[in-house]
């Protein structure tokens, strides 16, 4: 009996906040034009070559100069820097 | 020329009925089993009652199937729901991708560059 005065408020004044909610968030997100939208794109798969490349280049130089470490300058991922003592083990040169 | 990856599409290929739940789905990277869960609840609640499913019918009757082709890869299909919900991230996501090349290209150029001087100075000391 007393479990109504919170269950139907929850379905009749809940919901349809939660979704007019969303709604109006929908409506103020920007929007991108045609050509902004290919520009992207095109954008977007260039960086997904550039990085495919990118990996082969620093496999076969890495392949060719065991002493050579990629991104020893760069910021580490997460994954790397939960490695201990990088000195003599690197996953990356791993093949 | 592609079609437009921002619009909304009736998604066809996971439809249920007509799609519009999928194409909802599809369209914001919600899981489809909460929309069609959203949609049943408000249908039997009768919360959403006269405007559900005239919402249902108009949306079923006026968008325009999602083509097969639209996504070349499951990751395509990720980046162009980041760009519907939010397009200035995904243009950072990008710029971001390239300043790691850019970075990554540069540790091989500088790595090249002073390996040949040290070979050169090898070369001099042997003289």
């Amino acid at each position: 009996m007393g479990s109504e005065i919170i269950v139907i408020p929850a379905i009749f004044l809940g919901m349809p906040w939660i979704i007019m909610h969303y709604l109006t968030k929908w409506k103020q997100a920007p929007k991108i034009t045609q050509e902004d939208e290919n520009l992207l794109d095109e954008m977007y798969n260039l960086a997904r070559r550039l990085e495919e490349r990118m990996i082969t280049v620093e496999r076969i130089v890495a392949a060719d100069h065991p002493d050579f470490k990629p991104g020893l300058a760069a910021p580490q991922p997460d994954w790397q820097q939960s490695v201990p003592a990088r000195a003599g083990y690197s996953p990356d040169r791993r093949n | 020329m592609h079609s437009s990856r921002t619009r909304f599409y009736l998604d066809k290929q996971n439809a249920k009925f007509k799609g519009v739940c999928a194409g909802i789905a599809d369209y914001t990277g919600i899981e489809v089993m909460w929309v069609r869960i959203a949609t049943f609840l408000l249908l039997i609640t009768g919360v959403g009652l006269p405007w559900v499913p005239i919402a249902y019918v108009l949306i079923a009757w006026m968008a325009p199937k999602k083509p097969i082709d639209l996504y070349v890869s499951e990751a395509d299909a990720k980046f162009w729901q980041g760009v519907r919900s939010n397009p200035k991230r995904s243009a950072t996501e990008v710029r971001s991708k390239f300043r790691d090349v850019d970075r990554r290209l540069a540790d091989i150029e500088t790595f090249y560059t002073s390996r040949n001087t040290s070979l050169a100075h090898e070369i001099d000391s042997l003289r």
